[in-house]
């Protein structure tokens, strides 16, 4: 039984990823990771990491990727505006080509560790309390410091969005951008 | 004592062209200074040589001695020995003598002809240092000092052509001067290293080289000789580096008679002269001197016969009768070249002097015919110019027919026919075509009534003096036949010349026959331009009016190769062969960098994919290493 | 039985497929998104990890990725907006003006 919910959220994982790589349209790319990052949330559930099926499915899809598909309305993109990718299919194919050693290094790797017994677990492995306790305990530094990196981020997120109305050279115009020619002179002998 | 004063020969007009030439700029950045003081300076030091030389022929013709002066020794190296010496002996005294006095005449007559002219006391500094640098030439005791005043008469010879540099055609003119004398010029100083190595490096005194020069090989001799007449070929335009004195004559008129006519270009006769001992040894370079003067002699004899400026007409005839003294210093008759070198440079410088007098009077038209339409009433000078015109023909008794003869009796007696002949002709033609010129400026009949023109006295006393020369000089050297003593080469006896032995009444015959031909000439003359309508003047065309169109291949075959060359050179080899290969290889370093600059192109995905890259290669490594 | 390499395996597959999109697309979004499926892959292999090996870490270590990650998508989202501004473009080869060579 297990297995068989294993195997379909690893295909739909799986095949949300491509889906992503694969559209043109952002918009699909989008909708391919949401049910990518769903079937990762079930399979968190799986591993009995309760806490983090929560987390991935409130952060992960519902804050960050519906941020991100705000954005691409916000952004109003046709089609023409989409950069034409002739070579996609080509440069994927090489880039798959080119991870496969890396794939087997570590998979091996993985393969090669002592095998460890998983009959008997704690009922309550997984949940909000243990971990509140290893966080709050063994990582307090690292919690503290995202804490300021939060803000900092939502800070920044603000003052560069921002638009600026009175320094019109923030905002230039394509057409004004210096040219390779013009750039070049200076570094001639 | 007497000795010493070698070198005040020398350095009188020197001091004089320091002085003149200091004078000169203090007379163009502060105060002007009067003509006089120039004139003064410039007369007074040739007068000064022409003393001490009168002094010193007196003492030599007394007691028969040779004055030396040994200045200081210039350069000791190994066996290199030149010392700053000077010769007085007969041959240097003899040239002197005229060179000083004909030369102290002719600063008198300029200064009444550069009159006026800003120039003034340039003029008379450039004037000095050319009688200067000639006395050293003639004064010299060894072929080095002899060729520093050769550069000098060159240099102050270019200095003075140029002297109305305004008209670039007159800087051309000199620089043309200049460069057909160092052509000449390298083939000096290469005969005289090849002497320098022939007799294995001696002390290059003439004397020491007349002693040294018994066992040096033949072909070395001959060899030095010619590259020695190449000198003279240019100094003293024979052919083929003639082409600079018919141009030459863009100078003011005294400098077209000293230095053109009675002493620089007789440089090369006198160093053949000098060089005696040399050429008696090889005859065939002599027999070769005399051919190229006998040409000379023709050519420039047919080529004057067209020409219609005044001086260029006076110019060839110069390079015809240098061409006459080359035929007998050529055949070995050393005092005879040498006696027509002193009766030409007066009759020469005379009708030199008689022809500015009458372009000033003019108005500076140099035109034959042109004159001949505005004539003027010119009695002086017309009667020197004829009594030049007569001499140069070579009518006895005047001092032209003596040395001219002298050297037509040479060739004859030598056996050179072929010479003989053509010296015949040319003298035919000398006499034609000098006639054609006085009949044409002084008889043929003009429509005006002629005014007459004052000249002034510094003008017409010099030509005076210089007639009462032309006409007596001749006695000088009167030969045998007449009852004469040769005085002349008696006194030029050093030079171990060949004289003339022929019987009497050959050289009755002789003499007959070159009278002959010249009055046929003067007839021919007479018939043809006595009567010549002036207004309709001969045009300087056709073959012979055109000079025989050397300069055009000259210009041809030296200029424009050589310009040729250099633009080849410039544009070829140079801009496209070595620039490109100095550049080309910097610039294949920098786009060689520039090519290795593109791989930062700030693509952040390529920047990703060059890590990716480079990480499975890394991991391809590691699990070939760990044998998974 | 589920063994660890086979969620080892699909990780990896995620983790892959991100460094594909990172290289093969030049939509920037598409970029963005491929880092979060990389982030994805790491996040399943740790928890992989805690649960295979009983340990609290691994899953500590995957809430921290995922906050910094959200932390990231702000400030990411922000300077797509910015060079969309500027550029009016999605194409990430064009914003090169660093560049040695070819600029834009």
């Amino acid at each position: 039984m297990i297995d068989i919910v294993f195997i379909g959220l690893s295909f739909l994982a799986i095949s949300g990823a491509i889906a992503m790589i694969v559209y043109a349209n952002p918009m699909y790319s989008a909708l391919g990771v949401l049910i990518s990052m769903l079937s990762v949330a079930g399979m968190f559930a799986l591993l009995n990491a309760t806490f983090l099926f929560m987390v991935q499915i409130i952060v992960y899809a519902g804050a960050i990727m519906t941020l991100i598909l705000f954005i691409l309305m916000f952004l109003n993109i046709k089609e023409e505006d989409l950069p034409k990718e002739p070579k996609k299919f080509q440069l994927i194919a090489i880039g798959a080509v080119v991870m496969i050693p890396l794939n087997v290094l570590i998979l091996e790797a993985v393969s090669k560790l002592p095998a460890k017994d998983l009959s008997v677990i704690d009922s309550d492995f997984g949940d909000i309390k243990p971990l509140g306790k290893v966080l709050y305990n063994d990582w307090i530094l690292a919690f503290e410091l995202i804490s300021i990196l939060l803000l900092v981020a939502l800070i920044g997120s603000v003052v560069l969005a921002k638009k600026r109305k009175s320094r019109l050279k923030d905002e230039i115009d394509p057409q004004t951008v210096p040219t390779s020619s013009q750039t070049n002179k200076g570094e001639q002998l | 004592m007497n000795s010493s004063l070698l070198v005040w020969i020398i350095l009188a007009p020197l001091i004089g062209a320091i002085l003149n030439g200091a004078f000169y700029f203090y007379h163009i950045k502060r105060n002007k200074v009067s003509e006089l003081t120039f004139s003064l300076i410039g007369t007074i030091t040739p007068l000064i040589s022409f003393l001490i030389t009168l002094y010193l022929f007196l003492q030599m013709y007394d007691s028969g001695v040779i004055f030396k002066q040994h200045l200081f020794t210039w350069l000791n190296i190994d066996k290199l020995n030149i010392d700053m010496a000077l010769l007085g002996d007969n041959l240097s005294i003899f040239m002197s003598m005229f060179v000083t006095f004909v030369g102290w005449l002719i600063h008198i007559y300029a200064i009444g002809y550069m009159k006026g002219d800003e120039g003034f006391g340039k003029f008379f500094a450039y004037f000095n240092l050319f009688l200067a640098s000639m006395l050293i030439l003639v004064l010299a005791d060894n072929p080095i000092i002899l060729f520093i005043g050769w550069e000098g008469v060159g240099v102050c010879s270019y200095l003075l052509i140029k002297f109305y540099y305004g008209n670039k055609d007159n800087v051309l003119a000199a620089n043309k001067a200049f460069i057909a004398n160092r052509v000449g010029d390298f083939g000096f100083i290469l005969g005289i290293i090849v002497l320098f190595f022939a007799m294995g490096g001696v002390n290059l005194s003439f004397e020491s080289i007349e002693s040294n020069l018994v066992g040096v090989e033949q072909s070395l001799l001959i060899l030095g000789g010619f590259l020695l007449f190449v000198g003279a070929m240019g100094k003293s335009a024979q052919i083929p580096l003639y082409v600079w004195l018919p141009d030459a004559m863009a100078g003011p008129t005294p400098i077209s008679a000293l230095i053109h006519a009675a002493t620089m270009v007789t440089a090369g006769v006198y160093m053949v002269a000098r060089f005696h001992f040399l050429y008696i040894e090889i005859e065939t370079i002599g027999l070769f001197i005399a051919y190229i003067g006998a040409f000379s002699a023709l050519f420039a004899a047919i080529i004057a016969t067209r020409q219609t400026d005044i001086k260029k007409i006076l110019a060839y005839s110069t390079m015809s009768q240098l061409g006459y003294m080359f035929i007998a210093v050529g055949l070995g008759f050393y005092s005879t070249g040498l006696f027509h070198v002193f009766t030409h440079a007066f009759f020469k410088a005379m009708l030199f002097m008689g022809a500015g007098g009458i372009i000033i009077a003019l108005h500076h038209e140099q035109n034959i015919f042109k004159i001949a339409q505005h004539r003027a009433s010119l009695p002086i000078i017309g009667t020197t110019f004829l009594i030049g015109v007569i001499a140069i023909s070579g009518i006895p008794p005047f001092s032209g027919f003596f040395s001219k003869d002298a050297i037509l009796a040479a060739a004859f007696q030598e056996g050179q026919y072929l010479i003989y002949a053509i010296a015949m002709f040319t003298a035919f033609l000398t006499a034609f075509y000098m006639f054609r010129m006085y009949f044409i400026l002084f008889v043929a009949p003009n429509k005006h009534t002629k005014e007459y023109v004052y000249t002034s006295k510094t003008i017409t006393i010099p030509l005076v003096i210089l007639a009462i020369g032309a006409i007596f000089a001749g006695f000088l050297n009167l030969p045998s036949v007449f009852g004469g003593e040769h005085l002349v080469d008696t006194w030029l006896g050093q030079l171990n010349s060949k004289t003339i032995h022929l019987s009497h009444s050959t050289e009755y015959v002789l003499i007959f026959a070159s009278v002959f031909i010249a009055l046929a000439g003067i007839i021919v003359a007479y018939n043809k331009y006595s009567n010549f309508d002036v207004y309709k003047p001969e045009l300087e065309k056709g073959f012979i009016g055109n000079k025989f169109f050397i300069d055009e291949l000259y210009d041809l075959l030296f200029v424009q190769t050589t310009k040729g060359i250099s633009v080849f050179i410039d544009r070829v080899i140079d801009a496209k062969i070595i620039d490109a290969f100095i550049m080309g290889s910097s610039n294949t370093f920098v786009n060689i960098g520039k090519f290795v600059a593109k791989i930062q192109n700030a693509n952040v995905r390529f920047y990703a994919a060059t890590m990716l890259v480079g990480m499975t290669c890394i991991f391809v490594y590691i699990y070939s290493k760990l044998g998974l | 039985m589920i063994s660890l390499s086979s969620y080892a395996f699909v990780s990896m597959i995620l983790f892959s497929i991100g460094v594909i999109g990172v290289i093969a697309r030049r939509n920037i979004f598409v970029i963005y998104m491929s880092i979060e499926m990389m982030l994805n892959g790491v996040n399943l292999f740790l928890a992989t990890f805690a649960r295979y090996h009983f340990n609290m870490d691994p899953q500590v270590v995957t809430v921290i990725v995922i906050s910094i990650a959200a932390a990231e998508a702000a400030i990411f989202l922000s300077a797509i907006i910015l060079l969309y501004r500027s550029k009016k473009s999605l194409d990430t080869d064009i914003f090169t003006s660093l560049s040695q060579g070819e600029k834009s």
